[in-house]
């Protein structure tokens, strides 16, 4: 498989300031991509730098083995963007735009009238009568999305796709992203954890400029998971999960309300040799001891810190 | 090119279905009707609303002529008309920018030169359609109220206007690819103005610059002889060169 995206010591400076401080990143193609961060990461300023609105201090960014400096149109028409508050001219209608936009692309009268009655039934707005700026946010962003695939894209990059929309709404773009697997390769930056759980094959996480993962999605969260033990004792699991804070090997512990102790390790045999000892010393009924999975946002709070999202 | 040619007829498309098919369309069309008119019956108001002693006055005053209305409609373009150009396109470039639309387009395969030619064009057009249209309906509405009304002087005056109004045209495009703000780009446009305005005391920049179209339309709409060839192929040629020049800063600009 070949990479759609190749970034490469990526480096953009505002003055003393490095939004993005030496990233590499690649991106297969036919993969849906999903990169994280917390607000100021540098996610969106990675986003411009791919499309040509920014041009990079420093490093390399390639698309399809282009330069995206010095490639203009060679790039642009096979890419489809979307930033993350769109722009729309108020006074079209849906329909216009997409004609619109399928003309800047050079696209025959013929494809564009099939594509665009496509995408407006996909965006769910094929009945909407009315000019772009009476449109909703939701109703914008959904176009927004209609408009990126205008020229069946071979790259798709969204910024924040789902963040202005409602529970139905993030359900039909995720599903329609979703859809795209294998056909076209799908770049989005957000930071709701859950969607990017939920479709994305590869994730990498951004933090003040730097790459700090970057896997396979189930790669990444077995790379933490393993690194977490569920106890589930009868009773006592207060005084357990006391002891067990004590504990050199135990790196964060937590426990629910039904006698359930998640334990983050950092020594995993210490922990596996310790626990079952320490829940006999205290004749406490052990009814389960496993390796957990830690969920993508808990990666990601570990990685970028619990204070921001 | 056909990204080009969409992006202009969107342009079009913009013009007739916004408010600017009204503002400067409108105020032309306002003077156009209404100089003629002005200069045909200002001696009646004024002798109604002065009593005798402006009676007496405008006794002494030449009889009104089609000159009076060429003069009025002159006079309307070089003044309120150039303000409106330099307000209107202060935002020209910036203005799709500020609202993201830019960005939308510009990710798309349109060169950034492109974009911004395609604007100075279809702008360019209009102004010499709309200010066209809006002088033969001045030409006809003379000829009806005056009897009489020649078109050398008119054409003469307006083609020099033209000239400089496109000179503006390039000065707010490459003003508003620099700059962020409609007004500041605006405000620098009507410091250039004012800079013109100075400039064509010093003979050689009236002869051959942008400089010489401040004060020779007036003079051509007076029936009396002015030499503008320079100067309008000189406003012209900079108008170029200034959309050339917002194209390039326009395309070192980040989105």
């Amino acid at each position: 498989m070949s990479a759609a995206v190749e970034i490469r010591r990526l480096t953009k400076a505002y003055g003393p300031k490095r939004a993005l401080d030496c990233v590499d990143l690649t991106v297969e193609e036919g993969s849906i991509f999903g990169f994280l961060g917390p607000n100021g990461a540098g996610k969106t300023t990675t986003l411009r730098i791919l499309t040509g609105l920014a041009k990079p201090t420093e490093g390399e960014v390639r698309v399809f083995g282009h330069d995206v400096v010095t490639a203009d149109n060679t790039v642009r028409s096979q890419i489809g963007f979307l930033p993350d508050v769109p722009g729309f001219y108020d006074w079209m209608k849906a329909r216009e735009f997409l004609r619109f936009a399928g003309g800047l692309f050079g696209l025959e009268r013929e494809a564009l009238d099939s594509r665009v009655d496509v995408l407006l039934d996909l965006a769910g707005l094929t009945d909407v009568d009315t000019k772009i700026g009476g449109y909703s946010r939701g109703m914008k962003q959904r176009l927004g999305v209609a408009q990126a695939l205008i020229n069946a894209p071979k790259l798709l990059m969204l910024d924040e796709p789902t963040s202005a929309l409602d529970p139905m709404g993030r359900k039909e773009v995720l599903d329609m992203l979703l859809s795209l697997r294998g056909r076209t390769t799908v770049f989005f930056s957000t930071h709701i954890l859950a969607d990017v759980e939920r479709i994305c094959d590869t994730v990498a996480i951004l933090d003040h400029g730097h790459v700090v993962a970057h896997a396979p999605i189930d790669e990444l969260k077995a790379r933490y998971g393993a690194s977490k033990v569920v106890i589930e004792i009868a009773a006592g699991a207060d005084e357990l999960a006391d002891a067990i804070r004590g504990e050199s090997w135990a790196a964060a512990v937590e426990r629910d309300t039904n006698g359930t102790v998640f334990v983050t390790v950092s020594d995993e045999d210490a922990a596996a040799r310790a626990i079952p000892a320490m829940v006999a010393q205290r004749g406490l009924a052990l009814r389960r001891m496993e390796a957990g999975e830690m969920g993508l946002e808990e990666v990601f709070v570990q990685l970028v810190g619990g204070d921001r999202t | 090119m056909k990204g080009f040619l969409q992006f202009a007829w969107k342009e079009v498309l913009e013009i007739v279905r916004t408010w600017r098919i009204w503002v400067l369309p409108g105020m032309l069309l306002f003077f156009a009707l209404s100089g003629p008119l002005m200069a045909r019956f200002t001696p009646e108001i004024l002798k109604a609303v002065g009593g005798s002693e402006m009676a007496a006055l405008v006794k002494a005053m030449p009889k009104p002529s089609y000159l009076d209305a060429y003069g009025q409609w002159i006079k309307n373009l070089s003044q309120i008309g150039l303000f409106a150009i330099i307000i209107i396109y202060g935002g020209l470039i910036s203005a799709e920018r500020k609202s993201g639309t830019a960005i939308l387009v510009l990710t798309k395969p349109l060169s950034r030169t492109s974009y911004v030619v395609a604007k100075a064009a279809v702008h360019a057009a209009f102004l010499v359609v709309s200010v066209c249209i809006t002088t033969v309906i001045t030409w006809d509405v003379t000829r009806l109220v005056f009897h009489k009304s020649p078109g050398g002087p008119l054409w003469s005056a307006v083609v020099g206007w033209l000239a400089l109004a496109i000179f503006f045209l390039g000065v707010m495009t490459f003003l508003s690819s620099l700059l962020d703000s409609q007004a500041g780009a605006a405000g620098i446009g009507l410091g250039v103005f004012a800079a013109l305005g100075v400039a064509g005391m010093w003979e050689p920049l009236q002869k051959f610059s942008p400089a010489g179209l401040v004060g020779a339309p007036t003079v051509l709409a007076a029936g009396k002889e002015s030499a503008i060839l320079s100067p309008v192929i000189t406003s012209v040629g900079l108008a170029v060169l200034l959309v050339m020049a917002a194209a390039e800063v326009f395309r070192t600009k980040e989105l």
